[in-house]
């Protein structure tokens, strides 16, 4: 027997249209309806970024296979609300990592400028593709997406943290 | 980019020089300022903005003012969280209204700012009492913060033993005093006996020699002894302390650190302080007079040769703190590397299933072959790592060493300096080095002396918050119970109730329905006191739960919680619990009316059967049973059962419920149950949902109203009748007249 997706309910790009954006909301509009305070959801948020589902008020809107298909103004008003859901800085660089009082204070410098925090001993994880995903103490999470492609002092920094 | 520290990003009534100068201007006159938080992004990015909270209003200013919700407007706040960031937003009649964004660091500031706005808008609790309440904590958190350091609170906790704690230091210090004696003895054996052939000199020398090592041994002992004292009586006396305390904590702080955290607490941090306390505190003191005693010796022998003495000094600290900086990164990746070995063993032996199953052997062989290898790389490099630092270290204090012979030997030849001082000189500076390496030492260690005993005082700072208040009462319960808009959070962020209100007759017996994470069990632990309440007012027989007194509250309510935990003593204790100095019989008829009585006695040391750990040796259905027994032997007035029969087979379900319906008349009884049918005897049903009570009524009444009630009792049938091939229709009826007639 194989599975049914008929629970999937996939969404056509082409007739969804988002209207308005605000924080972690958006106003979508499909085939003529118009449905207020939907959230955005990635289901698979580092493997699939490009997957998107809408609920509203904990109902499921709709599942949208890759919503970059949608037309320019939509994936705008989109990408503006997955910013801030799925905020989360791109380390470009690590300038320092000292150990303070049992924990490390990590300086880095990231797609969204210079950031300080302090993670606990073990918070480098290593993703399925090879990036690396820091958790600072607060569980606040740090992309390293090509780590390979970093300076040497930046690798020798994450490499004593592996 | 400099942003505020996390701790100071929510400011409670903010004096005018801590406010900022935007905010200011957008204050209207007699405006009050209750609480100002800082977020630390704006949109997708970093950046600040604050969200003030004032008598009247909700503001979110950055360069001007961004919102503006007034409060009468709002009808609750909330946050909601993502992966690194969090949304605050408030409900106002015209729908959800988000405000402000911010990363989780900020997420206890905001925590606090939504408490704090559902209590005027959600509790009503009145403005001038919150901002009394609000205030007083303000200043006590200055007191705590600003008055005492951790080192002065630390040894006030130590107090006790401080005559203990002063013996061993000056036990200590005494041994290395008598340490310095050899040495100079040695020159006096050198420059006055050999030297100058004096006889008559040496059975004094000798003996001096001999009172010293005698003096030795006996400090040593004392020493010895002193020390185990020490270290057995500081650990007693700080996990006491914490164990005390554990019993103040509410169910709240359990849920906040944990139990694997309170553990560790008790267990880990207690010899954390100890070991730090003896290895860092004690022997600073210790240190710092061997460097005085030891110095000024050295000096007074010869000012010069101190100088090269003190030569690769510099350089060795210099290596120190390189080697603390960056061996703990080294030592912590050998250690991470460690684990990654152990977790893959770990895994294939708990998931043995699993990797069969699946056939996953080869990858799993792959893993742990990988796992080994990047061991044993990360060990190599910890030995390359050693290889550079100490030897450069030793070649400096080789190069002094040799310096002190050169020109100390130059100074002898030309009769300058005697061979004693020489010899004794050599043989102080080594004694120097030792002290001043120990000292770094402690300092480094003094610092994590403070960590893990501020983590203890953590625990220790707690306020207990659910503790008699100092009017409480004793009270004998006729058994009425009332729930007056109560609102709680476990988390601070999630309400599982939602202003229930609820009103139950003395001996009245109600069954509490509704799907998982509705708020029943939530619902009971707060009528137990467990929790208070952010909002509203638990009581029984019109008393406010807070002006009882607990002990009086435990005597008369009983709760049999969902998968009980027991404690790790026999069967007999375990149902004793209910009632000191049960009688055996009592504990028997107790037993039997869970219908445990007879599997108890199947087992061959019956009721002296020790249950393990958490009643591990028991099934969930014995476990759930004893607990129901022990709560039957208090013979409470007011009686709450969370889902008694959840883990009972059909048949053994039927028997207990029949005799629950027997022992709960004339007793109030509240029953958490999904299984429909255990409520049969129950006068009222109240069915909840996400937080709320939504339906109330009989049986009947309920599924003549076509709601929530009816659902589930549909899907239960549904179920029932689909296994035996009944129609659903005609299934339903039957069912319910066979119910309405057992």
């Amino acid at each position: 027997m194989s599975l049914s997706f008929s629970t999937l309910k996939v969404l056509d790009a082409a007739r969804v249209k988002v209207i308005e954006a605000r924080f972690d909301e958006l106003t979508l509009e499909i085939d003529g309806t118009v449905y207020k305070g939907v959230r955005p959801r990635r289901p698979f948020p580092f493997s699939y970024p490009e997957i998107v589902i809408f609920y509203s008020d904990k109902e499921e809107i709709g599942m949208l296979r890759d919503y970059r298909e949608l037309d320019d103004r939509s994936r705008e008003l989109l990408e503006s609300v997955l910013k801030v859901v799925y905020f989360m800085p791109k380390v470009r660089k690590v300038l320092s990592i000292r150990s303070v009082e049992g924990k490390y204070e990590w300086r880095v410098v990231t797609d969204k400028g210079e950031v300080t925090f302090q993670s606990w001993g073990r918070c480098v994880r290593v993703l399925r593709d090879g990036r690396l995903l820091i958790r600072d103490i607060y569980n606040r999470a740090y992309i390293v997406e090509e780590p390979e492609k970093l300076d040497s002092r930046s690798r020798l920094y994450l490499s004593m943290m592996i | 980019m400099s942003r505020s520290p996390e701790e100071d990003s929510l400011k409670l009534f903010p004096s005018a020089h801590e406010l900022p100068d935007r905010v200011k201007s957008f204050l209207n006159d007699g405006e009050e300022v209750v609480a100002v938080a800082v977020t630390d992004l704006v949109g997708g990015d970093y950046g600040e903005e604050y969200v003030v909270l004032t008598n009247d209003r909700i503001l979110v200013v950055n360069e001007k003012l961004a919102e503006e919700v007034p409060l009468s407007k709002v009808t609750a706040a909330s946050i909601r969280g993502y992966i690194n960031t969090c949304v605050f937003s408030v409900d106002t009649d015209e729908g959800s209204r988000s405000l402000a964004v911010f990363t989780r660091g900020r997420l206890a500031a905001f925590d606090k700012l939504v408490t704090i706005i559902n209590n005027l808008v959600i509790g009503k609790i009145p403005y001038n009492l919150l901002k009394e309440q609000l205030l007083s904590k303000v200043q006590n958190d200055q007191a705590r913060k600003s008055t005492r350091t951790v080192m002065v609170k630390l040894l006030g906790l130590l107090k006790p033993i401080s005559l203990l704690l002063v013996a061993t230091i000056a036990v200590a210090v005494a041994i290395r005093v008598v340490g310095l004696v050899p040495p100079y003895l040695m020159k006096v054996l050198v420059d006055e006996v050999l030297t100058k052939a004096r006889a008559d000199y040496l059975p004094y020398v000798i003996g001096a020699l001999l009172a010293v090592n005698l003096a030795n041994t006996a400090l040593n002992t004392a020493n010895a002894y002193l020390n185990t004292k020490l270290n057995v009586a500081v650990t007693n006396t700080l996990r006491g302390r914490v164990y005390r305390k554990l019993h103040e904590l509410s169910l709240t702080h359990y849920d906040m650190f944990g139990s694997g955290g309170l553990w560790s607490r008790i267990i880990d941090d207690t010899n954390r302080v100890q070991w730090f306390l003896t290895q860092a505190f004690i022997p600073l003191f210790i240190n710092a007079a061997m460097i005085v005693f030891v110095g000024a010796t050295l000096v007074t022998m010869n000012a010069w040769l101190t100088l090269i003495v003190l030569m690769p000094i510099p350089v060795s600290v210099v290596g120190n703190i390189i080697y603390r900086k960056t061996a703990s990164r080294y030592y912590h990746r050998l250690w991470r590397k460690w684990s990654r070995i152990v977790s893959v063993i770990s895994d294939t032996i708990n998931a043995a299933i699993l990797v069969k199953s699946y056939g996953k052997e080869p990858e799993f062989e792959r893993k742990f072959e990988e796992s080994q290898s990047e061991f044993e790389r990360a060990q190599m490099d910890v030995f390359k790592f050693e290889q550079q630092i100490w030897p450069a270290v030793g070649l400096a204090f080789t190069a002094s060493s040799l310096l002190v012979w050169w020109f100390g030997g130059n100074e002898v030849l030309k009769g300058k300096m005697s061979l004693g001082t020489i010899m004794a000189f050599t043989s102080y500076m080594w004694m120097f080095y030792s002290p001043v390496f120990g000292l770094i030492d402690n300092v480094r260690n003094l610092q994590l002396l403070v960590v893990a005993a501020s983590r203890l005082f953590e625990i220790l700072d707690i306020e207990p918050d659910v503790r008699d208040a100092p009017d409480a009462i004793e009270v004998e319960l006729k058994g009425a119970v009332e729930c007056l808009n109560v609102w709680f959070t476990y988390d601070g962020i999630h309400y599982a109730l939602k202003g229930v209100n609820l009103k139950i007759a003395p001996g009245e017996r109600v069954g509490l329905v509704g799907p998982s994470g509705s708020g029943k069990t939530t619902l009971a632990k707060l009528l137990i006191h467990l929790y208070d309440p952010q909002v509203g007012e638990l009581r029984y027989d019109g008393i406010d739960v807070k002006k009882i007194k607990l002990s009086s509250l435990k005597r008369q309510v009983a709760v049999v919680l969902q998968n009980p935990v027991l404690l790790d003593a026999t069967i007999a204790d375990n149902i004793a619990l209910g009632k000191e100095d049960a009688r055996p019989e009592e504990i028997i008829a107790a037993a039997k009316a869970a219908r445990v009585h007879e599997l108890v006695m199947k087992l061959p040391e019956a009721y002296d059967t020790e249950v393990g750990m958490q009643g591990s040796r028991l099934s969930g259905g014995e476990r759930a049973r004893v607990a129901l027994a022990a709560a039957l032997l208090k013979d409470p007035k007011i009686l709450i059962l969370d889902e008694p029969t959840a883990a009972l087979d059909a048949l053994t379900e039927d028997e207990v419920t029949e005799e629950l319906e027997r022992l709960t008349r004339g007793r109030t009884t509240i029953i958490i149950a999904h299984r429909l049918s255990t409520l049969r005897f129950t006068s009222r049903i109240i069915v909840m949902e996400n937080g709320r009570i939504v339906e109330e009524g009989t049986h009947e009444e309920l599924l003549k109203r076509d709601g929530l009630y009816k659902r589930l009792w549909e899907a239960q049938l549904k179920g029932l009748t689909r296994m035996s091939g009944m129609e659903a229709e005609s299934g339903v009826s039957e069912y319910v007249a066979q119910l309405q007639h057992a």
